[in-house]
């Protein structure tokens, strides 16, 4: 049959181009009713009153909520944000308020009559500012946050988490470096810019059962948080995803669903929905993470990477969120994937006056991996050595630890070198790294190579349940969300090759009901082809083991003397003595009317395995599963007269493990390109002096469009990830980590000068040809 | 969404969306005309526009003439910048209409709408301003051809109830040589930095540019200095950044020192494609 490696397309795919996939603002019904945000006009300011009357005065005004019908905190890691701003407001457009309808126009009309008075605090405007000495505190109270998970933020500070990194011997490094470059960066924070803006819609039902839609990555979370906050059994609640219309993380965070439940709550549970403007998408929901980074790297005469000191300055905005997780995450992977046996690195999720942050393809990966990628072509100008060549002989390889100390082997670890030998081969990097035309335009290539693992919870668990259809088809139920990464026809593949049946006979239930499906953690993290792969291949193995244990009585043989393949159970040494399963999956049924066996239903389940917190002063510990590493080259034609320049061709090469489906594996891959390189030539939210954002609508907000895109090459190397299911590793964030990179080390070449920021607009070239601050 | 309800008008004259005009401002309706909506619908959602009442001028039958007649080339003002550019009867039209906005958006925003619109850049106007264009504005008292030298400072200066049905430009103009260049932050789609259009007449260059003030703008000063054969072409253009007539935006699309960077660059641009009659190119 062999399923896998074959090119099936997505189950979702015709329901997705017709049209006729339903998403959780499509859905209306009779009663329903609608909430809108009131959202907070300066960046940080104390709230002094909120007058309500003349939205009350509004016809069709149901309920309206403030801060004060809501006195928990909430957070991922650390609880430290108020569902609605109560007494200060600490990033422009926060939420303040919440107006219940019987209609939209309603809702609209009288959140526009909600006036708020402030009074306006000197805002926090970068992490440098946040970090000054006596710089404004943006949260007073912040050493008596409940803490949910290890994290450490530093009372009278603006320091929501600080991680360490110390590995080696920081003075054996640098005495064994004969040559040092250093750097510093600086990445603003940006926008996930999915295509469906955030929508919930909650209800709560006369005897309590709680039910909320929503288009999440993190149903089950919801169920936590809302059990959590409301006091109320999660048995109660129940948290349904019909289908999400694009997330890169953004709908990991759980930030309207409370709001949804609140305002259900105060219309005595009627349905409410509650959907994002665009500009409310941008700035009031979770964005992506600023990076400030100062990278000073120590190398021998040959090139060899001895030393690594780091800092990495997330910007998480006014709440920690997710924030305080990916700081994390860059810290445990700081370096990139290059073998440095001294490294120390502080990493500081910083709170400022701005949009609140949460996780984004990639887990912050791209951020430091600019950092670290720019730093390297310094270094190799310095050493006077090709670039590529100094990332190849530094590459990471088994054998050599990760900077918190794990092992690296065949296995969890894939291979950078040939990743790197590959995508030099594909950009063509032996003509030349840059290349003069004769009508003056400069062609120029730049590398990057990129790692990544999980950073999940150390208890981060999957499930399958696997039921039959009269007719022999399958039906795989997870927990898993599907957010166009394709893993729920992933995990269709993987069931068809391990019960050697035809791919078309596996449906998958693209909607996600906490109440029905087994708990899969969060979809996030490039972890669904891994854990819910493992619990679907557990779950395949039980339904063989029961179709076995039942053909063989009807059979009169052994159990061992049998095999499963084409829908049919046989003699594996004489296959035309067989039992079609379509007689077996709801028992069967002997002639005289006797039955056996009852319905095969599969179980899988998949718990992380041996991964450790980090040690809070040197960092050590087991982080994730394995690590995807690949290698990325972008090729621009930059025009030196006016620094305008074209993207010619990317290049992705990821070690995949295994390559489960080599359609999707490419178009997922290819997106993230995509991402990577709008991330890197345009994206970024732009802040007035007083922290006010200034382009929150797509007419200021740009991201790269169809007609801008350059040639893409994706391709794969296979290392299997032994305890991964068919070796397959992560791979749905790592097309975007080294796109930014690639292309900063591309201009950096083309226009001679260091572009240690992004975005990489042509006037960012131009000042800093000119030395303009 | 529009939070307001407001009434809606569609005239089949202009005389009677004259007429609906006085009546509604009679009545304190605070009416608007309403060309392809792109900027009235995007505002009145977010309150920047409340009109008590629109009146939708594309039924009227001479806003929509697309024609040469006699010796002048017609545009009527519900054109949409898509028809305006396919049609191509005033290509330097035509190329500075395709820099606007994306396909969609140019399937309705109109030529008139565009040039009489609230946001700073107006780059319709520009193809107009270079070639002498004529405006025909309607109102109470009928209509009449006007040059829109004359009627155009800045923004178009049309009195309370008056509205443009046409514009005119003089068909010689359809095969003069041309330069549009629009110069944007990044993203191909977006507000301009800066966009110039130019023509050349007889000997002479003419200029007008769009993102470099508040407003979109002809100068004669520039002009002069751009014609001034004596002068080499370098000192031409530092000639030109001198005379501008307002302060260089300086706002999130780029620094006003950029902006006057990416001019010179685009001056230089055009004089070289537009190259006077008898230019010694060693003066470059």
């Amino acid at each position: 049959m062999g399923a896998v490696g074959t090119g099936v397309p997505r189950k979702e795919a015709k329901d997705k181009v017709t049209g006729n996939i339903k998403f959780v603002g499509d859905y209306i019904s009779p009663g329903l009713m609608h909430a809108r945000l009131v959202t907070g006009t300066y960046a940080h300011a104390l709230l002094k009153n909120i007058q309500t009357a003349a939205a009350w005065r509004v016809p069709g005004v149901k309920a309206i909520v403030t801060g004060k019908d809501c006195s928990f905190l909430t957070g991922a890691y650390l609880e430290d944000r108020p569902p609605l701003a109560a007494d200060k407001v600490r990033y422009y457009g926060e939420p303040v308020a919440l107006v219940v309808a019987d209609s939209e126009l309603a809702a609209k009309q009288g959140a526009e009559e909600v006036r708020i008075e402030y009074e306006p605090l000197p805002a926090v405007n970068s992490v440098h500012d946040a970090l000054r000495p006596g710089a404004p505190r943006i949260h007073e109270n912040l050493g008596e946050y409940r803490r949910v998970k290890p994290v450490f933020p530093e009372t009278n500070s603006n320091i929501a988490d600080r991680v360490k990194v110390r590995k080696g011997d920081m003075g054996k490094g640098w005495a064994g470096s004969e040559i040092t470059v250093e750097a510093s960066f600086h990445l603003p924070q940006s926008d996930h810019v999915a295509m469906e803006t955030r929508c919930v819609r909650a209800e709560i039902a006369p005897d309590g059962r709680v039910t909320i839609h929503s288009s999440s990555q993190a149903p089950f979370v919801i169920r936590k948080l809302i059990s959590r906050y409301f006091l109320i059994d999660t048995g109660k609640i129940t948290v349904i995803v019909p289908a999400v219309g694009g997330s890169f993380g953004g709908k990991a965070a759980v930030q309207l669903e409370l709001l949804a439940y609140m305002a259900s709550q105060a219309v005595g549970g009627r349905q409410v929905k509650l959907v994002n403007t665009r500009e409310q998408e941008i700035i009031s929901s979770p964005g992506r993470i600023g990076l400030d980074a100062e990278v000073r790297l120590g190398a021998t005469k040959e090139g060899q990477l001895m030393a690594a000191e780091i800092t990495y300055l997330v910007d998480g905005g006014a709440y920690s969120d997710i924030g305080a997780v990916m700081t994390k995450s860059i810290a445990a992977d700081c370096t990139g994937p290059y073998k440095i046996d001294n490294v120390q690195c502080d990493a500081l999720c910083v709170y400022t006056n701005h949009p609140y942050t949460t996780s984004y393809t990639g887990f912050g990966h791209a951020s430091y991996t600019f950092a670290i990628e720019r730093t390297l072509d310094m270094l190799a100008k310095k050493l006077k050595m090709d670039p590529w060549q100094l990332r190849r002989m530094n590459a990471i390889a088994p054998g050599d630890t990760s900077p918190t100390l794990t092992g690296l082997t065949t296995s969890n670890l894939g291979d950078t070198g040939k990743c790197l030998d590959r995508v030099k081969q594909l950009i063509n990097w032996d003509e030349g790294q840059v290349v003069t035309g004769q009508d003056g335009k400069i062609r120029a290539k730049g590398l990057s190579a990129l790692w990544k693992t999980s950073s999940t919870p150390t208890d981060a668990r999957s499930g399958a349940i696997l039921t039959f259809n009269p007719d022999g088809s399958l039906n795989i139920g997870v927990g898993a969300v599907e957010i166009g990464q394709g893993s729920k026809t992933n995990l269709a593949v993987m069931a068809a090759e391990r019960l050697k049946m035809d791919v078309g006979k596996v449906h998958v239930m693209m909607e996600v009901n906490t109440h029905a499906h087994p708990e899969h953690f969060k979809t996030v993290a490039s972890m669904t082809t891994f854990m819910a792969g493992r619990a679907v291949l557990e779950a395949c193995d039980d339904i063989i083991h029961q179709l076995l244990s039942m053909a063989s009585i009807v059979l009169r043989c052994s159990p061992e003397d049998l095999d499963v393949a084409g829908g049919r159970v046989f003699l594996t040494d004489n296959p035309n003595m067989y039992v079609d399963i379509t007689e077996l999956v709801h028992g069967y049924k002997y002639e005289n009317g006797n039955s056996i066996g009852g319905q095969v239903i599969g179980r899988g389940s998949y718990i992380m395995r041996h991964l450790t917190e980090m040690d809070p002063e040197t960092g050590k510990g087991n982080v994730g599963p394995g690590w995807t590493v690949g290698a990325e080259a972008v090729e621009v034609e930059f025009d030196p007269g006016d620094f305008t320049y074209k993207m010619l061709k990317a290049v992705a090469v990821l070690d995949a493990g295994k390559v489960i489906n080599p359609r999707i594996a490419q178009a997922v891959v290819m997106g993230r390109m995509n991402m990577g390189l709008s991330l890197a030539n345009r994206e970024g939210l732009i802040y007035s002096g007083s922290g006010v954002v200034e382009n929150a609508s797509l007419r200021d907000y740009k991201i790269m469009r169809f007609a801008e895109q350059p040639q893409y090459t994706v391709e794969f190397i296979e290392t299997p990830q032994i305890d991964a299911p068919y070796g397959a590793r992560g791979l749905g964030e790592h097309g975007l980590i080294g796109m930014p990179a690639a292309l900063g080390n591309a201009l950096s070449a083309a226009a001679r000068v260091e572009l240690n920021q992004l975005p990489l607009l042509p006037e960012t070239i131009w000042s800093v040809k000119e030395g303009r601050p | 969404m529009i939070s307001f309800d407001f009434e809606y008008y569609r005239p089949d004259t202009a005389a009677e969306a004259a007429e609906i005009y006085q009546v509604l401002s009679g009545a304190g309706k605070n009416p608007l005309y309403y060309g392809g909506g792109t900027e009235i619908i995007t505002m009145a959602q977010s309150n920047q526009l409340k009109p008590g009442a629109i009146i939708d001028i594309k039924q009227i039958p001479e806003c929509n003439v697309f024609e040469v007649r006699n010796d002048e080339i017609l545009i009527g003002a519900c054109l949409n910048l898509n028809q305006a550019a396919e049609g191509n009867l005033f290509p330097l039209l035509s190329k500075t209409a395709r820099g606007i906005a994306d396909h969609g958006s140019r399937d309705k925003i109109t030529i008139g709408g565009n040039i009489c619109g609230k946001l700073i850049y107006r780059e319709g106007v520009l193809p107009f301003l270079v070639a002498d264009g004529e405006v025909v504005i309607s109102g109470q008292n009928g209509a009449a051809a006007r040059p829109l030298s004359e009627v155009f400072s800045q923004t178009m200066q049309l009195r309370p109830g008056e509205f443009i049905t046409q514009l005119k430009v003089k068909r010689s103009y359809a095969s003069v040589a041309f330069f549009s260049q629009k110069k944007t932050k990044q993203a191909k789609v977006d507000y301009p930095l800066l966009t110039v259009a130019a023509l050349r007449q007889g000997d002479d260059l003419r200029v007008a540019f769009s993102g470099l003030c508040t407003f979109p703008f002809r100068s004669v000063n520039i002009e002069q200095d751009l014609n001034s054969r004596d002068l080499s072409w370098e000192s031409r253009v530092n000639n030109a950044l001198g005379r501008l007539p307002g302060p260089v935006l300086n706002d999130l699309r780029g620094s006003a020192a950029y902006r006057l960077f990416v001019l010179s660059g685009a001056l230089r641009d055009m004089l070289t494609q537009l190259k006077g009659v008898g230019e010694n190119v060693s003066n470059a």
